[in-house]
């Protein structure tokens, strides 16, 4: 790669720290930015995950270590635009959002590469374990830690602006060199958490934002497929498709979610067994490669570390796509991504409708 | 790439003769000025010595100046100290500061509201000054302190503060004001203004960081913020800083003896800047323009620009100056003075600079030369 201004969105975490220092190993002019994304003051313990206060502060001094200039961008109203009115209005409406993926749709790559041309820079990176082949998206050496599944909404005329410095690199190697360099983030333990839900307990955050009175937080009825009525449910937007329900009055096997009807306010339930699907249809897609045609033979994943699975496309309707899966797959959930890939390329992706 | 620092209104080099001053402190006079032996004595010389060149250069007397740890401490003993110190007697303690003070002034004024106290927010007009009406209507509510800068910050607006303390004094209300900027640029004179308490701060006039004091006037009753042994008699207690106070004395002495010479050098290379400006960027307003100012300080709104990039863009030119206010993060919050004067404008960002001692005409040039490109690369990529 020829020399380039980079702009790193430095999280303060390992993986964007290192991504950092190997574009400054290769000679490039690097810039650091974290993103402000959400007011600190709101969420009760901003230390857990790598967004919060001291994640800014992490990142600074990583900066530092690596003598690049590092600044803070307020991007919150944005963020809350694109990102936490969405998971917001997907739970209420039963579905089960992944904001990590509208975030790098909207906010992490095109709104910040807008800002980068602003001074200069034309090329941004970020810490995600994928790679970019040839101007296609392509899955992270390290299978295990692989993050193409929450890029698949890039705009696709943006992937020849971005890089993934550790897409080639396994985590053992990439805190290994961030030892190397001393970075203060080296041994930083992975956050697990949704960055603006710090406590883990969406339905709190959930209740916050929409109100305890919200018809999503009501409680309702429990029910089988066939309509019997096994319970009550403490409000739908608490529930997500394949969560264990527990042992029902007479029932031997254990119950799982497996569809959330919010018109109704009932929350389906059955056995493990009723959760396979066979078929999936994903919406609202966007192409990172040529789009398949039906009949193609692809692979989908439809979880974030799922095995991707053989499928068929059988055809295309509105904005969304139809597939037949080799194999069923359990707990198929709307709301969640499915991306498909040939081989390790992603080909595009969507919403499980 | 010259390096181009045109923020001295947040902090200004140390004067060598101050470093001078305070080297020999720092290693030959050290003594502890509550020391009855020769090395106390020593200090202690040090210590009145500097207070009566502070005393000297606002036209009080000695005994009036307290050395504090900077302006923010100044400002607190101030506000927060006269609202303890009412209350203590049984009266009511509102304080009444305006909208476009230092956060100084307003995080103490806040504190005082979180004690059960009441804080009047003085209102301005466009141009950031004061609103006299405003004043006079909170002054009915006899406030334990008025507190209204002696100039802004932010833009360099000088206050009426005339008019101000007149209003104050014929209601028997004490005025505070925060001179921190105003302080080595303008004439700030207790003997002619009457005011009863002035909050001036080292490191904007090439003293340290860390040193700064307050004028009380005789007779203005305080309570104090921290306790201890009796210095400073009794307002701020703890061994002193000799050497920054020493260092300040330095400073203030420098900056009033430089003082008309430097207000006519840098008010002409602001005018020179401003012009250029004005001239090669569409879209730029000055802020506080039309009002009497300092004259080291240029504030610019410009609509239709990012401020974060803006900012990143000056930064990697090498261009040093200042936006509304940095939060803890570091991210860039809209200035609250701007917000006050009606002229924090959705979409535009706000830029400060301030010249200093060491600005050169080169500096003023490099910035004229560069930024109308700086600024239209920003608006380009909408």
């Amino acid at each position: 790669m020829e020399q380039r201004t980079v702009v790193v969105a430095m999280s303060g975490g390992v993986d964007s720290s290192l991504a950092a220092a190997l574009l400054v190993e290769q000679g490039h002019r690097v810039i650091g930015i974290t993103m402000k994304t959400f007011c600190y003051s709101e969420t009760a313990a901003p230390t857990k995950t790598c967004c919060g206060l001291d994640g800014i502060m992490d990142a600074r001094r990583v900066a530092d270590t690596l003598g690049i200039p590092h600044y803070v961008f307020d991007m919150e109203e944005a963020f809350t635009a694109d990102v936490i009115d969405d998971f917001v209005a997907e739970y209420a409406a039963g579905r089960t959002p992944n904001p990590c993926v509208r975030c790098n749709s909207n906010t992490k790559i095109p709104d910040l590469l807008r800002r980068a041309r602003k001074f200069g820079a034309d090329t941004i990176a970020t810490g995600h374990y994928a790679r970019v082949i040839d101007g296609r998206l392509a899955r992270g050496l390290d299978a295990s830690k692989d993050q193409s599944y929450f890029l698949w909404g890039v705009p696709r005329e943006l992937l020849k602006h971005i890089v993934f410095p550790v897409g080639e690199l396994t985590k053992p190697e990439v805190r290994e060199r961030a030892r190397r360099l001393a970075l203060a983030t080296a041994d930083k333990p992975e956050s697990q958490e949704i960055c603006f839900v710090p406590t883990g307990d969406y339905t709190e955050f959930l209740a916050k934002r929409l109100g305890a009175e919200h018809p999503s937080l009501q409680p309702g009825r429990m029910v089988t497929p066939a309509g019997a009525v096994v319970g009550e449910h403490g409000g739908y937007a608490r529930y997500t498709v394949g969560q264990r329900r527990g042992l029902g009055g007479g029932y031997r096997e254990p119950l799982y979610v497996l569809e959330v009807r919010p018109n109704s306010n009932e929350v389906v339930v059955g056995t493990e067994h009723d959760l396979y699907r066979g078929e999936v249809r994903i919406g609202g897609l966007n192409w990172l490669d040529t789009p398949p045609s039906v009949g193609d033979e692809l692979l989908v994943q439809l979880r974030y570390r799922a095995p991707a699975v053989a499928c068929t496309v059988r055809g295309f309707e509105d904005d969304s796509v139809s597939l037949e899966l080799a194999t069923p797959q359990r707990a198929v959930t709307p709301g969640q991504s499915g991306v498909l890939y040939r081989g390790e390329l992603v080909v595009g992706g969507g919403r499980i409708l | 790439m010259e390096a181009v620092y045109l923020d001295h209104a947040a902090t200004t080099p140390v004067r060598p003769a101050v470093l001078d001053a305070m080297r020999t402190v720092l290693t030959e006079q050290f003594g502890n000025p509550s020391s009855v032996h020769r090395w106390g004595r020593e200090a202690r010389t040090l210590l009145e010595t500097a207070r009566e060149r502070v005393a000297q250069a606002v036209g009080a007397d000695r005994r009036e100046i307290v050395f504090t740890s900077g302006g923010t401490e100044a400002d607190n003993l101030a506000v927060l100290g006269r609202a303890r110190a009412v209350r203590a007697t049984g009266g009511r303690d509102v304080v009444a500061v305006s909208a476009v003070e230092h956060k100084a002034v307003l995080g103490a004024a806040e504190a005082v509201a979180d004690e059960g106290g009441l804080v009047i927010l003085l209102s301005t007009d466009e141009q950031g000054r004061v609103d006299l009406a405003s004043l006079e209507q909170a002054l009915q509510e006899r406030p334990a302190v008025v507190s209204v800068q002696w100039a802004n910050n932010e833009t360099g607006v000088l206050q009426p503060i005339e008019s101000i303390a007149g209003l104050c004094r014929a209601a028997g209300v004490p005025l505070h004001s925060d001179a921190v900027q105003a302080m080595g640029r303008v004439p700030v004179r207790v003997d002619q203004v009457p005011v009863d308490l002035v909050a001036i701060s080292g490191h904007k006039l090439g003293a340290p960081k860390g040193i700064g004091a307050l004028y009380v006037r005789s007779g203005v009753e305080l309570v104090p913020l921290t306790h201890g042994g009796g210095q400073e008699r009794g307002l701020r207690p703890g061994t002193e800083n000799i050497a920054a106070i020493v260092g300040l004395g330095v400073a203030v002495e420098e900056a009033m003896a430089a003082r008309d010479r430097e207000y006519n050098r840098l008010a002409g290379l602001r005018d020179e800047l401003q012009a250029a400006l004005v001239a090669d960027i569409p879209g730029l307003s000055v802020n506080s323009g039309e009002a009497d100012r300092l004259p080291n300080i240029l504030n610019i709104s410009l609509a239709d620009v990012e401020q974060d990039a803006l900012m990143v863009s000056l930064d990697l030119e090498g261009i040093a100056v200042s936006s509304g206010s940095a939060c803890q993060s570091g991210a860039v919050e809209p200035s609250h003075v701007l917000v006050a004067m009606g002229r924090a404008h959705e979409g535009a960002a706000a830029l400060r600079i301030s010249l200093g001692w060491t600005t050169t005409g080169e500096e003023i040039a490099r910035v004229k030369a560069a930024l109308p490109g700086i600024v239209q690369r920003v608006r380009e990529f909408a």
